[in-house]
């Protein structure tokens, strides 16, 4: 049933692609013998014709999720779109201690190693990446003003 | 033999570059880690520190000896947790699994590991050295292939990989096809028209491969750990001081240099890597020697097997991603992914034009297996204790590095909710069973394919015949029908056999 309505959404995802490829991609003058929309003419009637074999003949086997791993996987889910959205406001500092502290203790750590695990993650990660190896992270909206006033409380 | 010869000469001088040997040490010491811990294997771990190796700005041929110390050393660190906890690290540990625990149940876990070190030192070192007898060669002829018959190589390449990969064809093909259908996003090179960019600026260039490598492969995986969460920790057999013994290799020698053969050539067919080469040399050693019914109860031939073909493969898939461009595995994909990102196009020419990049990343795998042997000697008891630290840090850790590696290439926030999105996408794929090495291989072999097809009807002027033109395309297209044929035709036969012998009890 999984392998039906899976196929079936990329299905009509592959049709939208083919009635673009159809009908839309054109080059405005053109003197090779393929143009820019025949690869994906070609490509999407093989796509059409894998998913139709699936729907036709799917796999028989158990879609086996519990409610309690969907739960705990649309949580996960949430919580890196939320670490995402956060990454820049907050800075790398901040958005990992939140991030790692709330996945570990999700997934089963104490509440205080979670929190150990969380901070370090944090602030070793960003003196490993930035210091050490140059890497761009953010430093977070919220968090560079307060390096500005340090700096200028120091010169 | 000369080109070879001075060929290595260079490579040696640029892997034997001091900053460059600590890049390899590090590799294999980051991908021995890796592979030793349980469910993250090569190529997630590949594809989850590609954007930081690529965002530390090193030349290329240093990027990518990093990157290969740290495939290879994943290779290497799959047999720790197969040994120690009988769950095997990745794909191609599966098999050592099946003699290596009870080796280490019957208290020489020492023993097995030092054994499997030798057998997987001796699998790789014959794979490099095949490696770079072959590659030169090869290289030399594929300078012939013309645009008709590198498209019929990717037709043997993606039939190979069907045929071969995964429990179902039409899945393997169908993932193959949505690969190449989404390296079709983004500008059309040849005529400058945009395609399926729906005015977004973003993917006008086309989607970043490294964001498809994070969320297909890094995400996803850290998806699947959470939701295989296992309460609790695994336990870890201990490491005693048991070695291995000049008897065992005495009586592996045979079955190493048997299942390296068998793994590097296994290696080398597009889309099969170390997992099926091990399944292979592990069918083929019990029979040829099992006469006692030892197998599966600690026997060291059946330990050295596995891993001498593992490792044999992992040299041979990069045999025809150093000289075709074609990759051989998931893994190799993704590394020549990294090589087009350093502006550098794998295939004929590159042991050419960029002999630093090509003899370079051969020398440091000579390199890296000596030094694997050596830190896995002495060291295996730190990554045994590394084997149990809980997944509960592990899965956080994964997105962190993921988000830090994503982030530092462009700075855009954007890309970290694509690879979230990606990785969702390729938790529903691998849940129904499709294997994601074939998506990846059709994303990057995508531009070469259409641009080849393109190139060879514009010089027949639209004659679609061009393609069977010659004898290298019609060989190539004959190969791809064998890999296909075969295994159907060896299936029947077997279940024919099958029923003959119900039908007789």
């Amino acid at each position: 049933m999984a392998n039906r309505i899976f196929a079936a959404v990329l299905l009509v995802v592959t049709l939208g692609y083919a009635v673009i490829a159809f009908t839309a991609i054109k080059a405005p003058f053109q003197y090779d013998p393929l143009g820019p929309e025949s690869w994906p003419r070609i490509l999407s009637v093989v796509a059409i014709l894998c998913l139709l074999i699936i729907l036709w003949k799917p796999d028989e086997e158990a879609f086996d999720v519990t409610r309690h791993v969907w739960f705990r996987l649309t949580a996960a889910v949430a919580l890196l779109f939320g670490y995402a959205e956060l990454y820049e406001p907050l800075g790398f500092i901040l958005s990992t201690i939140l991030f790692g502290t709330i996945v570990s203790a999700m997934l089963g750590a104490t509440k205080l190693r979670a929190l150990g695990f969380g901070v370090v993650a944090g602030i070793a990660g960003y003196l490993l990446c930035v210091t050490l190896m140059d890497l761009n992270l953010p430093e977070g909206e919220l968090i560079a003003p307060l390096f500005e006033i340090s700096q200028q409380g120091e010169s | 033999m000369d080109t070879v010869l001075s060929g290595l000469a260079t490579g040696f001088s640029v892997a034997l570059d001091p900053f460059n040997l600590m890049l390899v040490m590090v590799g294999c010491f980051v991908g021995t880690l890796i592979g030793a811990l349980p469910g993250l294997g090569p190529i997630n771990g590949v594809a989850i520190l590609l954007p930081i190796a690529y965002g530390l700005g090193f030349a290329p041929e240093s990027a990518l000896i990093l990157l290969a110390g740290i495939y290879y050393g994943a290779e290497y660190g799959g047999r720790i947790s197969s040994i120690l906890l009988n769950v095997p690290g990745d794909a191609g540990a599966v098999m050592t699994t099946l003699d290596g625990n009870p080796m280490a149940r019957a208290g020489q876990a020492g023993r097995a590991l030092s054994l499997s070190a030798v057998a997987s030192f001796a699998g790789g070192t014959f794979a490099v050295i095949l490696m770079s007898l072959f590659a030169p060669a090869l290289a030399g002829f594929a300078v012939t292939f013309g645009p008709a018959d590198y498209v019929a190589l990717m037709v043997f390449a993606f039939a190979s990989l069907a045929s071969l990969v995964g429990k179902s064809t039409v899945k393997t093909l169908l993932g193959a096809t949505i690969g190449l259908m989404l390296a079709t996003i983004g500008i059309d090179a040849n005529t400058g028209v945009p395609r399926y960019t729906f005015g977004l600026p973003d993917i006008l260039a086309g989607i970043d491969f490294l964001i498809v490598v994070v969320g297909l492969f890094g995400m996803a995986e850290l998806l699947t750990l959470v939701e295989h969460q296992a309460r609790g920790t695994l336990k870890s057999l201990p490491v005693d001081k048991s070695f291995v013994r000049m008897a065992d290799l005495a009586a592996t020698k045979w079955t190493i240099a048997r299942a390296s053969v068998i793994g590097f050539f296994i290696g080398i067919l597009p889309g099969t890597g170390a997992s099926v080469a091990s399944a292979v040399a592990y069918g083929t050693e019990k029979r040829i020697s099992d006469k006692d019914g030892t197998f599966g109860t600690g026997d060291v031939r059946g330990l050295a097997a596995p891993e001498a073909a593992n490792n044999a493969a992992a040299g041979g898939s990069m045999v025809p991603m150093l000289t075709l461009g074609i990759p051989g595995s998931g893994t190799t994909a993704i590394l020549l992914g990294a090589l087009l990102m350093f502006n550098i196009q794998p295939g004929p020419m590159m042991f050419a034009q960029r002999p630093e990049v090509a003899w370079g990343l051969v020398a440091s795998m000579y390199v890296g297996n000596v030094a694997l042997l050596v830190i896995n000697l002495p060291l295996v008891g730190l990554f045994a204790r590394m084997l149990t630290i809980p997944q509960h840090y592990l899965t956080p850790l994964i997105a962190i590095l993921a988000f830090i590696g994503i982030y530092t290439i462009v700075g855009n926030p954007h890309d970290l909710f694509m690879i979230t999105g990606l990785g969702i996408f390729g938790w529903f794929l691998r849940k129904l069973d499709f294997s994601l090495a074939p998506i990846i291989l059709g994303f990057v072999l995508g531009g070469l394919f259409e641009d080849n097809l393109r190139r060879a009807l514009s010089i027949s002027g639209g004659d679609w015949s061009i393609l069977l033109s010659n004898w290298k395309s019609l060989l190539l297209y004959g190969l791809a029908l064998l890999v296909v044929i075969l295994p159907l035709w060896l299936g029947r036969r077997a279940r024919a056999a099958a029923a003959r012998e119900a039908a007789m009890h």
